[in-house]
């Protein structure tokens, strides 16, 4: 342990590693030091003075704050000196003499640092007889968060986590002295979107959640260890339940995932769970509505409606579409039933076959942390993945890391980039011919006479030329960096160009490897590791791999059919000439594009598996009502291929069920000669089948996933990576359709899940962005109502002005019902040119 | 909401520091100059100007007393109580302030023509009792002094009358000032008329130290006023030279800043120099800059002394013009730009690291230390904190020698000092001494002894923040050492006189009201303990003390003063520990005689806690 110093505490020898904290290494060795400001995520502050300890020095011994100081070798510390015990009892007698002692009716009592401080560490006598400083209570920051600056004992570790790890101090000090509270500016806003971990971190209860507050006891909660599902980055929380209804969720420490930091959707968006519209029991239409069954009668109906179609036209008449939501156990059943038991190869999701992904997602979450140098390509970091997007900041602004965007509109994210490159619409893949050229221009290598020169394709892309050889500079000189691509340039017209034009770049640069695709779904990447794929068995084995079919046909007791499947597209495209029967399992294309409604109501049988009846299931012939992730068990593969356990929290929503164990009972019912390739009676043995059949899955189980979850490795699919030519032209203008659309996620939207918390209705805000010139050549106002029309169709919304989006482009953000953008793509694809019109 | 005229004044100031940021407190003296306080729109428009979140400015502008986030009346008279004025008729200069205008602090008058407040030292403690009048909507501020009630009632008639009092006053004003016969250096020239000018000062053969330092190499300037010993005349009396020589090698830019937030009550030395000598600053200024090879240096003025700042800004310009500051200063390579940098009533910016924070933009909290300053200081780069009075005798240091300086003092306490006096004395001021002048001679052979010849009580020998001495320590010297022997600390120099008759209870709950009121509020011990010391003092006052309460503020003020943050938490106790040490009995004397029977206070109704309070405590307290 040569790297290691010895201190002395208490006259005990402590090893500590040179410059950390005293208290930290005093809690390896099991020492315990109290703190309140300090916190080990934060910056040491050393205002509440409740570490105190003595320390030997030049004169004598002294009294230190243990948060502040770095260890010395060979320094001599006392933690229960009479005088070091004495001095923390004062200064809690301190802090408490202001503090209102309202612990009974408390959101924090019984978890509160405060309350276990003052057991072990306090002086047990008051001798306060003066009134009490007051301050506001009940004071709501935002619509989720409470203050009472009464309890505030002025830690400044909310403060201090919006200004280090969100760069937005939205929360500051006022006034001074015994007056000083905690407060946000009078007219601004609390809008970070990870402004949640104030609560969390907390020593006091000055700061709770409203969405839970006076809900629970925290000695009564049902705590589950799990992860949110609202975005592929997989964070790890804790879902705390009470007589199985979800009371709240708080941060669960991953440090390879989310450190220890949720944001607010993974935090308040659960409202989900306990929604009074969830689907209760199974539905059939009778006459014509629909109408309450039973569920053995549920399941019969759907074996005869798909054996129906099977007989008459065939299996491949029947099509399934699996979701990037759903946990891994579901997807691989559905893909089992569909390929297994009814013999057709038609399975896809929303956003699966047709994104050109990469199937292994990111090199590593942790990478973004220690980056030297950023690269976001399509991707929108602070919409999609707020946590994620505070490491990147963090990276930019602590660690010095450049960041390089290319991005078609101007995100949050772009004022921390050193360089934003924002190509003209359409032409794309000229910008990264671009940076190709400038790349290769600077090295010795051999350049392909394909690629155009810098200045030419720059034009084309309409971007300076500058930019383009400061970026391709920065990312030419990285030794670490952090380099992906999301769906805004991986889905749509000429994407599979454009993926191939960025990844020229990156190869270019020598950084091949370190590509990956962002998967903005909680459970894209193992959706498709599951074989949710027209084209793909489980484990991204091509279906044209005899072996491979051949493994899992002995393990399904089937024949697997030969010929690939539809994708998404156009399985919706083809009905009703080619599908006749739909099973949805989590999907939805009518809600996404309400235009799909007639190809739905074409079908002969359409089943949906849901847990609301969403607007594809109004047309079905039979509604499933599937259980939550919070109601069920199951594992979910973030974008980093870490497979990890979500367990069941709180129990189900009156009959509904598990999605597996839908499938299950379907696949049971529908052939009984397979019992034996269906004996899954629970997740644990599904997901050992998994283990079995997907390769990169191979030595995973339930148990041995752990609490932080398990990476399949990278090299289990390979994918080579070199300079590839590509047709990708210019998308030209079209005289009638002005605009070019562009569309994106937004963190509040109006999605489902979302829209399930009545308490967060305030946040989302419906509106199509537009530049402030284009909005004035319009005759568009702020907020004015405006429609949207492309080829395909058309969308109402409301105006926003921003300065930071394109001319000539509008930016149109997905799931929000009353303005479905789906219904704008031609052929389910965006960058689709657009018009747009006031409505009078 | 901001005229365009002040967006590009504002963003001519953001062009004057290194760091934009740095121009907040300015830029909001130019929205409060002209919308006449600060409403939260203003604070918007300026987040925006300077790219901050407007919960910065707002907490920014939240520290500071001088910047309204209310609107005032179109005088705002703000009166010094504290300890110096009040021992010179404070409280009924305020009685009848508010008699004659017929509000209370804090309040308005009806007409809004004058809003009244109780204000804490303002750095005139020779002249008190004292109020500041700022005009709203203007630059226009200055202090009336000496007040008697008729002198209170004409200022207020002229003020109606609409009339405009110059800021400026006749050569050193109203000062009472003496100096030792052998030592008239820093104050020599400060009776002449018209000694703030360059003129003035070159006649007196000013600027002719400068150069000749600037020919020096900086190493040979720091040995020079290493050997002549010269202290911090802030309050900690730390060696100037061995302070520069912290400075890590090879590490640039440095910062020198110059501490002119000279708040301690019963200190007002540096104000005199400023007001009346500033060209004497600025060529300490030049030559401390050349020793550390700063290239700015900032006067961080409190925000109180407007005129100072107007007076050094002229100094400044004169300077300027005649190539004494600027580019390629007195026709060398070196450059050198020095900023004033009004503060905006904190007393904790006196303090180094908060002056910094406050310097550059942020709230004026202390910081940790280590990095010290000199290491980490300004913008993180090495900085040199000095005291005006450190600076201005640096200049004369480097003009006569180490050894000429040597010649006075003591060996630990070199040189000569100004002192402050005031409280009851017959002539309160600023004497310039040699260390080791004792007490005795300062208050009865140079101050004319006390007022009515009444028999001293107890001296504040440093400033309010430093430990009572009794007056049988009137024989020692008056340095560095010989207080710490006694049991105190010379602080920033300020004497206060009180004597015998005055009642002590009031005069340590004035005290400590001070040092509630100016707690930054940063850590546990000083902002809650400070302000529930005053409780207990005013509780006992108002006689509801019990003897349990001297022992529990005993108890207390240790951990204040031993686990504090940074220097102020002691400093807000020293002056109730002595005086719980030295007139004890007169606490027990007054609280057996106002509570005989030692009842215990009854303990305030606590208020019901319940979710959600829809209606009035009193509704609720009912049921």
């Amino acid at each position: 342990m040569s790297d290691w110093i010895t201190i002395t505490i208490d006259g005990k020898e402590i090893q500590a590693k040179p410059g950390e904290l005293l208290v930290d290494a005093a809690a390896r060795a099991g020492i315990h030091i109290p703190v309140f400001c300090y916190h080990p995520k934060l910056d040491p502050l050393g205002a509440c003075r409740m570490c105190l300890v003595e320390a030997e020095g030049r004169r004598g011994k002294m009294l230190i704050t243990a948060c502040t100081t770095p260890v010395a070798d060979g320094g001599v510390y006392y933690y229960e000196s009479e005088r070091a015990v004495d001095a923390r009892q004062g200064t809690l007698e301190l802090i408490l003499i202001n503090h209102p002692l309202d612990c009974p009716i408390c959101d924090k009592g019984g978890e509160c640092p405060l309350q276990d401080q003052t057991l072990e560490h306090g002086p047990g006598k008051s001798h306060f007889w003066e009134e009490k400083n007051h301050k506001a209570k009940h004071y709501p920051l935002s619509d989720l968060i409470m203050l009472d600056q009464e309890r505030c004992i002025v830690c400044w570790r909310c403060i201090r986590y919006l200004e280090e790890w969100e760069d937005k101090p939205q929360l500051g000090l006022f006034h001074r002295g015994g007056e000083t509270v905690i407060d946000k500016f009078p007219d601004g806003k609390l809008d970070a979107y990870t402004s949640g971990s104030i609560i969390d971190i907390c020593p006091v209860g000055a700061l709770t959640n409203r969405l839970a507050r006076f809900s629970y006891r925290p000695w009564e909660l049902e705590k589950t260890p799990s992860i949110c599902t609202h975005c592929g980055m997989g964070c790890n929380l804790r879902i705390d339940s009470r007589t199985h209804r979800i009371r709240r969720n708080v941060a669960r420490e991953n440090a390879a995932v989310n450190d220890e930091w949720i944001c607010d959707k993974g935090r308040f968006a659960m409202g989900f769970a306990s929604h009074p519209e969830r689907l209760q029991e199974p539905l059939a239409r009778i006459n014509g509505e629909l109408r309450p069954v039973s569920w053995p009668e549920a399941l019969d109906r759907v074996v005869r409606g798909l054996k129906r179609v099977v007989e008459t036209h065939g299996p491949a008449a029947v099509a399934a579409i699996g979701s990037a939501k759903l946990s891994n156990e579901a997807n691989y059943l559905l893909a089992k039933f569909m390929r297994g038991v009814v013999g057709s190869n038609n399975l896809d999701f929303r956003e699966g076959s047709a994104v050109v992904a990469d199937p292994r997602g990111i090199p590593s979450l942790a990478d973004a942390r220690d980056a030297d140098v950023i690269v976001l390509m399509g991707c929108d970091p602070g919409e999609e993945m707020p946590v994620l997007a505070n490491f990147l900041k963090r990276a930019v602004l602590r660690g010095g890391a450049k960041m390089i965007i290319v991005h078609p509109r101007a995100i949050e994210l772009t004022q921390y980039a050193a360089a934003f490159i924002n190509p003209t619409i359409g032409a794309e893949s000229a910008a990264f011919d671009a940076l190709t050229r400038a790349t290769l221009d600077a090295s010795d290598a051999i350049i392909p006479d394909w690629l155009p020169e810098v200045e030419e394709a720059a034009q084309v892309a309409g971007i300076s030329v500058e930019d383009v050889r400061e970026a391709a500079r920065l990312l030419s000189q990285a030794k670490r960096p952090f380099i992906v691509y999301g769906v805004d340039y991986a889905w749509g017209y000429g994407a599979r160009n454009l993926v191939t034009a960025l990844t020229n770049w990156v190869v270019a640069a020598g950084h091949g490897e370190r590509l990956g695709f962002l998967h903005s779904q909680a459970n894209a990447l193992g959706a498709a590791d599951m074989g949710m794929a027209p084209d793909r068995l489980p484990g991204h084995r091509p279906l044209s791999d005899a072996r491979a079919r051949r493994e899992l046909e002995a393990r399904w007791q089937t024949e697997i059919p030969t010929q690939p499947g539809l994708s998404y597209g156009a399985m919706m495209a083809s009905t009703p000439d080619r599908i006749r029967a739909l099973y949805l399992m989590g999907a939805d294309p009518v809600g996404e594009k309400p235009a799909d409604a007639k190809a739905l109501a074409e079908l002969d049988f359409l089943v949906v598996q849901d847990m609301f009846l969403t607007e594809s299931a109004k047309l079905a012939d039979v509604v499933l009502p599937a259980a939550s992730y919070a109601e069920s068990r199951g594992t979910f593969t973030n974008t980093e291929r870490r497979v990890q356990r979500a367990p069941q929290a709180v129990r189900t929503v009156g009959k509904s069920v598990a999605d597996w164990a839908i499938l299950m009972h379907l696949a049971r019912r529908y052939a009984p000669d397979k019992k034996d390739a269906w004996d899954t009676p629970s997740v644990d043995a599904i997901f050992a089948e998994i283990a079995e059949v997907v390769p990169a899955y191979r030595g995973m189980s339930w148990e041995n996933l752990g609490e932080s979850g398990q990476q399949w490795p990278r090299d289990a699919v390979s994918l080579s990576r070199e300079l590839r030519p590509h047709s990708g032209a210019a998308i030209p203008p079209s005289p009638d359709y002005p605009f070019r659309l562009v569309v994106g996620s937004l963190l509040w939207d109006g999605g489902t899940v979302f829209a399930a918390t009545p308490q967060m209705a305030g946040l989302a805000r419906q509106a199509a962005w537009l530049h402030p010139d284009d909005a004035a050549r319009l005759g568009v106002q702020e907020g004015d109502a405006i429609e949207i029309r492309s080829r395909g169709g058309s969308i109402r919304t409301f105006a926003h002005l921003d300065p930071s989006i394109k001319p000539g482009s509008v930016f149109a953000p997905y799931s929000f019902p009353a303005a479905p953008v789906g219904n704008l793509f031609d052929d389910y694809v965006p960058r689709t040119s657009v018009a747009i019109e006031k409505v009078t | 909401m901001l005229s365009d005229t002040a967006r590009s004044e504002i963003q001519a100031l953001m062009g004057r520091y290194p760091q934009p940021r740095s121009a907040i407190l300015p830029a909001l003296y130019v929205a409060q100059r002209e919308i006449g306080w600060l409403p939260t729109e203003a604070m918007d428009e300026i987040a925006t100007l300077f790219g901050m979140e407007p919960m910065e400015v707002y907490a920014i502008a939240g520290f500071y007393n001088m910047l309204y986030k209310e609107p005032k009346g179109r005088y705002h008279i703000e009166i010094c109580t504290n300890v110096p004025c009040k021992l010179r008729g404070a409280d009924k200069m305020a009685e009848h302030l508010q008699k004659r205008l017929g509000v209370g602090f804090g309040e308005t008058t009806e007409d809004g023509q004058f809003t009244l407040d109780h204000m804490e030292c303002l750095g005139s403690c020779a002249t008190g009792p004292m109020f500041f009048v700022r005009r709203s909507g203007s630059d226009w501020g200055r202090y009336y002094e000496d007040l008697t009630p008729e002198r209170i009632d004409a200022i207020l008639e002229d003020l109606l009358s609409g009339e405009d009092w110059p800021m400026e006053r006749s050569p050193a004003g109203p000062y009472h000032h003496d100096h030792h016969p052998e030592t008239n250096f820093l104050l020599a020239r400060i009776d002449k008329p018209d000694s703030h000018t360059i003129e003035s000062y070159l006649a007196d053969g000013g600027y002719q130290t400068a150069p000749k330092v600037l020919a020096m190499s900086p190493q040979e300037v720091i040995d020079e006023v290493k050997k002549a010993g010269v202290r911090g005349r802030g309050g900690a009396g730390f060696p100037a030279g061995v302070k520069w020589g912290f400075i890590p090698k090879d590490l640039y830019p440095r910062y020198l800043v110059v501490n002119a937030d000279e708040s301690e009550p019963g200190t007002f030395k540096d104000r005199l120099i400023i007001e009346y000598d500033p060209h004497e600053l600025l060529e300490g200024i030049i030559c401390t800059a050349w020793a550390i090879q700063a290239h700015y240096a900032f006067i961080y003025i409190r925000g109180e002394y407007m005129f100072g700042a107007q007076r050094l800004n002229q100094a400044i310009a004169e300077a300027k013009a005649r190539g004494f500051l600027g580019k390629h200063i007195f026709g060398t390579d070196f450059d050198l730009e020095v900023i004033v940098h009004r503060g905006a009533g904190a007393y904790i910016c006196g303090e180094e690291t908060a002056l910094l924070s406050s310097l550059e933009g942020y709230r004026g909290h202390p910081r940790l230390k280590p990095p010290f300053p000199a290491v980490a200081g300004l913008y993180a780069k090495p900085t040199i904190v000095n005291n005006v009075e450190t600076i201005s005798h640096v200049r004369h240091v480097l003009e006569h020698g180490a050894d000429w300086y040597r010649q006075w003092g003591t060996e630990r306490s070199p040189g000569f000092q100004l002192i402050c006096l005031s409280g009851q004395v017959k002539k309160p001021g600023v004497y310039e001494i040699p260390y080791g002048t004792t007490f005795r001679e300062l208050i009865y052979d140079m101050a004319g002894g006390t007022v009515d010849d009444r028999p001293i009580k107890s001296i504040i020998p440093g400033g309010l923040s430093m430990p009572h001495i009794l007056p049988d320590k009137l024989d020692i010297g008056i340095d560095f050492e010989s207080l710490q022997q006694a049991g105190s600390l010379l602080g920033s120099g300020g004497v206060i006189v009180i004597c015998e008759g005055e009642n002590i209870v009031p005069i340590t709950r004035r005290t400590l009201g001070f040092y509630r009121e100016e707690s930054c509020g940063k850590c546990s011990p000083c902002r809650e303990g400070v302000g529930w010391m005053e409780k207990i003092l005013k509780r006992v006052e108002a006689g509801q003390g019990t003897l349990s309460d001297l022992d529990t503020m005993e108890r207390v003020t240790k951990y204040i003063e031993q686990q504090s943050f940074c220097p102020f938490g002691p400093a807000a106790v020293w002056g109730l520990q002595s005086t719980l040490r030295h007139f004890r009995s007169e606490f027990e004397a007054y609280i057996l005689e106002t509570n005989p029977d030692q009842e215990k206070p009854s303990l305030p109704a606590r208020p019901i806690y319940r979710p959600y309070v829809g209606e009035p405590l009193e509704n609720m307290l009912d049921d």
